[in-house]
């Protein structure tokens, strides 16, 4: 159930309104939709390969991420609109929209928006909806969750041998968040802000992953979940 | 501060409750709507499928379906009769017997918390528990009753007719509300007053060594940062300890088999090799009380499954890579997968498996046999 407060300063809105014939609706429908790309191409995890910027073959089986605190504003009016409890969390075979519902009518020209959960979020494990942690998000008890999970498999370079590749990437430090210019939001009018999620740019940017010769392929804590998460940080979900 | 949900939620709870009771106050004839007894924290955002809502009739017939021996060719079988509630509903046996002492190649599942899950069967080829209900009836191996027969045989029973009318208004008897009726039967089936619930509930504390088994389960291994882990949880998620109910991400390949005994497992549904070997993931609710344990019950106690998870995994070309990457030391080579736990880890992962048994479920009256 999704929980909608208003915080937004109305008073150029309002003064308009009253004097204009063709009034703008208060509200205007707002919905998100996100497109996973790998390599180019569309994503998928029923055994199709792709190739990582490495030029090494990857076989993905399991994408999921948390979209959170979204934000709109209008940069020239300083209106913003912030949805409230607002943890999506987003998968290849799940999720891959988030519908603001009705928002108060604006001019936005920017969205902001956080890869992960933060903090208080992260501090607790009772919670309900997207936040439920009978999903696989929630590392354990005591953890917090993960906030992004990418698992697949290659074949090593160097010895040739099957190998899986298992990202699980969380810790407050890799809540990162992402501002984008948006176009085309009228104030008034539906619209659906398309976003595009990039796979390559895990392994890029300003880390450059090179799968078989990793230490260790199951990235979870530590410095190459950092280096993940600086990855993501930039490039990773920009606007379609 | 274990699982303190927060206050509001009562009020979602009841809220949700009230739109219902009006959007269904209408008929006020036909049968009493119900809700699942589920406590808060499974997962709320499962619905009942809207052409087969829970009521209390639906519940009744579904029941006695479920033990009647009708169902089959001889008389001899009901669906109780490779599920029993002692079991946890399960047989105990490796593959289950039907009529004519005909034997299956699958080891009964345990039902419980089934509202939860999306595919049925091992294999996963049942997408609703509506239509899943019907194919052991006509299963040779099983009941053996052409669907017809066993609608026949309700027809001219004498008190079935009328159950059919209470339950969905119509003394038409049909597969399809065979099925329906059994589906709500099943999901009544909830299991959720174990140790590990009352733990959740914090009104009990686990012992050392289960709350050692606690952490371990849910923990994927990583030797660099020496954090130890069952790897367990990977797959058996969270309160539900049950496989993921997102398409087939619930199915893996755990290394049972060498490449070339792979079964199919989901291929036969998916037509795909890359689902070679895979099968269901279950919840391991009970998982005490349902051996032997994996598809083909080749198990027979929970420390064979546990030394084959540490020591005797099979590589083959789907096997799931988080049983491919996971390991308590770092690996020598990758010729062998080994997942390094020690004597005592495995003992405290079995000591929290037992957590999970439910004596109140496995006798509950509601779930016995009424005909007894």
């Amino acid at each position: 159930m999704k929980n909608l407060i208003y915080t937004a300063l109305f008073s150029s809105l309002l003064l308009f309104s009253s004097c204009n014939e063709d009034e703008v609706p208060a509200t205007m429908a707002v919905d998100i939709s996100l497109d996973h790309i790998i390599s180019g191409q569309p994503l998928e995890l029923n055994g199709k390969s792709f190739t990582l910027p490495s030029g090494e073959s990857f076989t993905p089986k399991k994408f999921k991420y948390y979209i959170s605190n979204v934000k709109l504003t209008n940069s020239k009016t300083g209106e913003i609109y912030v949805e409230s409890d607002s943890y999506h969390l987003i998968s290849e075979d799940g999720n891959k929209s988030i519908d603001l519902g009705m928002i108060p009518t604006s001019n936005y020209d920017q969205i902001t928006f956080s890869i992960g959960v933060d903090e208080i979020a992260n501090g607790k494990t009772d919670q309900t909806g997207d936040l439920d942690p009978n999903s696989d998000m929630a590392w354990n008890w005591n953890t917090g969750y993960k906030f992004l999970i990418l698992e697949g498999e290659f074949t090593n370079a160097k010895t040739e041998e099957r190998q899986g590749l298992v990202m699980h990437i969380g810790t407050n430090a890799n809540y990162k968040t992402i501002t984008q210019s948006v176009n085309g939001l009228k104030a008034g009018k539906a619209t659906t802000i398309s976003l595009v999620t990039n796979l390559d740019e895990l392994f890029v940017d300003p880390n450059s992953l090179l799968l078989s010769e990793l230490e260790s392929t199951t990235i979870m804590f530590g410095e190459m979940a950092d280096k993940v998460a600086e990855n993501y940080s930039e490039g990773f979900i920009t606007i379609k | 501060m274990r699982f303190q949900f927060p206050a509001w939620l009562g009020l979602v709870c009841v809220c949700g409750f009230v739109s219902c009771d009006k959007i269904d106050e209408a008929p006020k004839s036909g049968p009493n709507l119900i809700s699942l007894d589920a406590p808060d924290y499974f997962p709320g955002n499962v619905a009942m499928p809207a052409d087969n809502l829970l009521t209390e009739e639906g519940v009744r017939l579904g029941r006695m379906l479920f033990y009647e021996k009708k169902l089959s060719s001889d008389g001899t079988v009901s669906c109780a009769s490779c599920h029993q509630q002692q079991k946890a509903f399960t047989d105990g046996n490796k593959f289950s017997f039907g009529v004519n002492d005909a034997i299956g190649d699958k080891n009964a599942m345990s039902l419980s918390n089934l509202h939860w899950q999306n595919r049925f069967f091992w294999d996963g080829r049942e997408t609703t528990l509506e239509s899943q209900a019907i194919q052991p009836i006509e299963d040779k191996r099983e009941m053996n009753l052409p669907i017809e027969e066993a609608v026949a045989r309700l027809k001219a029973d004498a008190t079935y007719p009328s159950l059919f009318e209470n339950a969905f208004g119509t003394e038409e008897i049909t597969p399809k509300l065979i099925g329906k009726a059994l589906a709500q039967f099943q999901r009544t089936l909830i299991s959720a007053n174990s140790k590990f619930d009352a733990w959740i509930r914090n009104e009990v504390e686990l012992s050392p060594e289960e709350e050692l088994g606690l952490e371990l389960f849910f923990t994927h291994p990583d030797p660099k940062l020496q954090l130890r882990g069952g790897n367990c949880g990977d797959c058996h998620l969270g309160f539900l300890t049950a496989g993921d109910p997102n398409g087939f991400t619930g199915f893996h390949n755990n290394g049972l088999d060498t490449e070339e005994n792979l079964p199919l497992g989901l291929m036969k549904v998916t037509g795909n090799s890359f689902d070679r070997g895979k099968f269901k993931a279950p919840g391991l609710r009970n998982i005490e009380l349902t051996a032997p344990y994996m598809h083909d019950g080749r198990f027979q106690t929970l420390e064979e499954v546990l030394d084959h998870y540490n020591d005797h995994i099979q590589i083959s070309s789907t096997l799931d890579v988080l049983i491919l990457e996971a390991s308590n030391e770092i690996p020598e080579n990758s010729e062998t997968v080994k997942l390094h736990l020690s004597e005592n880890e495995k003992k405290a992962i079995i000591a929290f498996l037992k957590t999970l048994t439910d004596q109140q479920f496995i006798t509950n009256p509601k779930f016995s046999d009424p005909f007894k």
